[in-house]
């Protein structure tokens, strides 16, 4: 079976900086792939051209066996490719309800032979609401919340759109050990459900829990790709995280 | 309320408005007035469709506006066309002005984008002023037809057609709102990037927000030529057209359909007033000093008063 998304040779630069070279990529599906690099690695900006919200310079990304390069980032939604934000980035103006309601009337509404009524709308939106803890906040605006819910609802409304792939960029920087634990859990439930998720995280210990597989970005480059615990075992690895 | 519900009550209201003043109001200058207050109810919704629903402040109404007053005026030098056909001719000129204008500006963001549609303002009146054919900077006399279509005042003919304007541009208004649509505006009005990564296709939203935005302010402008029956550069292009457009949805509020329609009747009317009873050069000022009143008291607009003293209630 062919790779899920595959990426072949991607490369991109602002201006004179390199951020992204030659990366080669595939996910396969089902797998729960951890993305990990320092700071400034580019594993943000390897999410942001895979969902298509910055352009690659070079390089082709097929998704499903199909090219998406150049696709607007609304098309590689639709196709199936969901993202969360690292820094939560909710609709403000709009009740937790209505912030899910968006993915469902704009991706999976638009998808052929996936039309929901109105009332199945809603019902999927207190669903998923549900399945993170925020039901009794339905009506609530995301101001009204919490980090770690802010944080679940940024996962909640990805999964809203019925990914085959989740990007969770940085979906637990910030919480406390037993928040990140409610997060973990929560992706690990979607990946049970079908859900391929590619996490890309700086806490080393969710991670290495939660990866079945690893690659590691430094300087835009892949220095390592493999089982978790060879992956971080290997020198350059050591060396980019630890120094000489 | 359904919208096809709103569209028939929102008709019975509008068509009663109509045949009670027409039918009690004998007083001429009662419809001029009530001409511009319409017209800035049409004015005021169209320009918070962009602005409000969909977060983008154009300050280019004027240019929208005179696109379709000086359609008008073409169409009165070439042909003799019904004004309600004119008015459809100058939506369509200013809506494709509307599409041009997001396809070229939508790129920018916030005051940047504001600041481009100033620009546009300016480069719309530098071209008429350079039109001889309509006037050029002299203007250009249009002289009305002597009688009016039905019954009544050619004012009469012209304040009942910018109420049905008024009845279509707030219907269409609310019909977005509830819709997916309008969610959609809303989403990009919050936060483009996420809208986008939630499958909402933002550019094209924004051009059917451009694009609607403005053919409804060019239908507003269409029938000002004959209104005026002397229409100049200067005054089709004021810059007043755009802060009363501005100013009325932010007094009203934003976020719903009410706001612009409050907002305009408030602020037009006591524009109206003040022109009368003491000067025409104050209505400026007013605006001014309401929307700092309302900038520091009530950021939300007069709707936004009433939503949170209802949710205070509630609590």
């Amino acid at each position: 079976m062919p790779p899920l998304l595959e990426v072949d040779g991607l490369g991109k630069r602002f201006g004179g900086f390199v951020a992204l070279e030659g990366i080669d990529l595939a996910v396969n599906t089902g797998e729960r792939l951890g993305l990990i690099g320092p700071n400034g690695s580019g594993k943000s900006t390897l999410v942001n051209c895979l969902c298509g919200a910055l352009h690659h310079d070079s390089g082709h990304i097929t998704f499903d066996s199909r090219a998406i390069d150049g696709l607007p980032a609304y098309r590689r939604t639709r196709l199936g490719l969901a993202r969360s934000f690292q820094l939560p980035r909710p609709f403000r103006s709009l009740n937790l309800v209505d912030n899910l309601r968006i993915p469902l009337l704009y991706t999976v509404n638009a998808r052929p032979g996936t039309r929901l009524s109105e009332s199945a709308i809603d019902e999927r939106c207190l669903a998923l609401l549900y399945d993170v803890g925020l039901a009794d906040k339905a009506a609530r605006l995301p101001r009204d919340l919490t980090q770690v819910e802010m944080r679940k609802l940024e996962l909640a409304r990805a999964v809203a759109s019925a990914p085959r792939l989740l990007f969770a960029d940085e979906a637990m920087a910030g919480l406390s050990p037993s928040e990140i634990e409610e997060i973990l859990v929560v992706l690990l439930r979607l990946n049970e459900q079908g859900i391929t998720i590619v996490l890309i995280e700086h806490i080393m210990r969710a991670v290495m829990n939660f990866s079945t597989r690893l690659v590691v970005l430094v300087a835009g480059q892949k220095i390592a790709d493999g089982a978790p615990q060879e992956a971080i075992r290997n020198p350059e690895v050591e060396r980019a995280y630890l120094g000489e | 309320m359904g919208a096809a519900r709103f569209w028939g009550v929102s008709f019975l209201v509008a068509a009663a408005l109509l045949v009670l003043t027409r039918g009690l109001i004998g007083n001429e200058y009662f419809f001029f007035a009530g001409y511009v207050v319409l017209q800035y109810i049409v004015l005021s919704t169209a320009w918070n469709i962009l602005g409000g629903y969909t977060g983008y402040t154009n300050f280019g109404v004027g240019a929208f506006f005179a696109v379709g007053a000086y359609s008008s005026v073409v169409l009165h030098k070439l042909t003799s066309l019904p004004v309600p056909v004119m008015i459809l001719v100058g939506g369509l000129m200013s809506g494709i002005l509307g599409f041009g204008m997001g396809y070229l500006t939508l790129r920018l963001k916030g005051v940047f984008f504001a600041i481009a549609t100033l620009a546009l303002a300016i480069v719309a009146q530098t071209f008429i002023v350079n039109w001889d054919y309509v006037g050029g900077s002299r203007g250009i006399y249009v002289i009305r037809p002597q009688q009016a279509p039905l019954y009544g005042s050619y004012i009469q003919y012209l304040y009942s057609l910018m109420l049905i304007l008024a009845w279509v541009s707030v219907a269409i208004a609310r019909t977005i709102e509830r819709s997916r649509l309008g969610l959609g505006f809303n989403a990009i009005r919050d936060d483009e990037l996420a809208a986008e990564a939630g499958g909402v296709p933002t550019l094209r939203l924004k051009l059917i927000s451009t694009t609607l935005s403005g053919a409804l302010m060019g239908m507003a402008g269409a029938p000002l030529p004959y209104y005026v029956t002397y229409l100049d550069p200067a005054s089709s292009f004021n810059l007043s057209y755009a802060v009363n457009s501005v100013a009325m949805p932010l007094i009203g509020g934003m976020t719903s359909w009410v706001g612009p329609v409050i907002g305009a009747v408030l602020l037009g009317t006591i524009q109206q007033l003040a022109t009368v009873t003491i000067s025409s050069a104050l209505n400026l000022l007013i605006v001014g000093l309401l929307l700092i009143a309302f900038v520091i008291i009530a950021p939300n607009g007069i709707v936004g008063l009433v939503q949170a003293r209802r949710r205070a209630r509630l609590r």
